[in-house]
């Protein structure tokens, strides 16, 4: 350690007056003594990281994993009607809306993933930015969208409204109050075409078959492609059991 | 300052030197921490986020999945149908029980090991393909 040495010359020396070699010495002294400064800045950042790096892992954790619940469930939902149509009726026109919601869903789920790893190039996130993104997924607004609600006995109208929505400048579907998501449909929204899908799903099962050619006369193998399959459900009760699903699902979700 | 230390000997001298060392590096260390502190719960979270969101999204995607085609089979009789719904209700209960949102759960890698599992058995009774996630992509790549 040189610069002890340095110091207690200075020590010996104090009467020479010898001006420059004591400010050289000083000099030395403060250089030395920053650079302590700035070891144990150092060292108190390892230390700091160290010591919070889990914390804040757990945090996030818990907040990342609140944030895809409920889209992560609506992708399963759809994922099991689409399976089931298949499963049922190869040729239904309804597998194409069902494709196309879950497309959108896995869209969105998608963006909530980027949205996360965009924190990350900008650390600072306040608590009103994740207030924001909260209030994007929908989770808080009112549903605006009930004026098409009656009018929706057709195969697809929402769904299909939707989807052609993503390509237009002006959508002709629900928006969302909030411009900052504007690229996604609100989960919401998302939720609200599942249950007009899945609503549809049920009519169309549950319908005599000369009206349900009627419905559907794009597709007249579907009921004979019903005949060899061992999941379908019988009788009536399933008209129910879909929307209470649903019912049953958003205070889960949310 | 250097007068007076220079008078009481060159071993007070050492003794504040030592000190001012000291006390230099414990100022730095303070400022650091803090800083250290910070930066530690913002990588961390931000880490912890990404890890929890594909953990959930995959786990909240079985349910959703499962839970549905439970409603979609609960009304059939049949011993296949039954057999069905036996393996849905135990995933699902499962899933239910799974405290996955917890980071600090000892078993966590371990149940979702076991949930990944139950969810090939349930693809395999219901005749839908197993490798769930090349699924879903290839019909994501058909309907545009």
């Amino acid at each position: 350690m040189s610069w002890v040495k340095a110091v207690s010359v200075v020590g010996e020396d104090v009467f020479d007056e010898d001006e420059d070699d004591i400010t050289l010495q000083n000099k030395e002294w403060n250089c030395n003594m920053e650079k302590r400064v700035k070891d144990g800045y150092r060292d108190g950042v390892d230390a700091g990281k160290e010591a919070s790096l889990q914390h804040g892992f757990n945090a996030g954790y818990r907040e990342g994993a609140a944030q895809m619940v409920a889209i992560g469930q609506l992708k399963g939902i759809v994922s099991a009607l689409q399976c089931w149509c298949q499963l049922q009726q190869p040729d239904s026109t309804m597998l194409p809306p069902i494709g196309r919601l879950l497309q959108d869903v896995a869209k969105h789920e998608e963006a909530l993933m980027e949205r996360m790893k965009m924190r990350q190039l900008q650390p600072q996130a306040s608590v009103g930015e994740i207030t924001e993104s909260i209030e994007d997924l929908g989770v808080e607004q009112g549903v605006e969208h009930t004026s098409g609600g009656g009018s929706c006995s057709r195969t697809d109208c929402c769904s299909k409204d939707c989807a052609q929505g993503e390509d237009q400048p002006g959508r002709p579907c629900q928006r969302s109050s909030r411009p900052s998501f504007n690229a996604e449909e609100s989960l919401e929204q998302l939720l609200q075409r599942c249950v007009d899908l899945a609503t549809q799903l049920v009519k169309l099962r549950t319908k005599l078959p000369g009206v349900h050619d009627q419905l559907t006369s794009t597709s007249s193998g579907e009921n004979r492609s019903n005949t060899h399959s061992d999941v379908r459900p019988q009788g009536k009760p399933t008209a129910m059991t879909l929307p209470l699903l649903f019912l049953l699902w958003m205070p889960l979700a949310f | 300052m250097l007068k007076m230390t220079s008078v009481s000997g060159s071993e007070d001298l050492f003794d504040c030197i030592l000190m001012a060392d000291d006390r230099f590096h414990g100022e730095g260390y303070q400022e650091g921490f803090k800083e250290g502190t910070r930066q530690g719960m913002v990588e961390g979270k931000n880490h912890g986020a990404t890890h929890g969101a594909k953990l959930s999204a995959e786990v909240s995607f079985y349910y959703g999945f499962a839970f549905t085609w439970k409603c979609l089979l609960q009304n059939n009789t049949d011993a296949k149908a039954r057999k069905r719904l036996k393996t849905l209700e135990s995933l699902t209960g499962f899933i239910q029980r799974f405290p996955h949102y917890d980071p600090q759960y000892e078993n966590l890698q371990e149940d979702m090991e076991k949930v990944r599992a139950k969810f090939r058995q349930v693809c395999s009774l219901l005749n839908v393909p197993t490798d769930f996630r090349e699924y879903v992509t290839a019909s994501e790549g058909m309907s545009f």
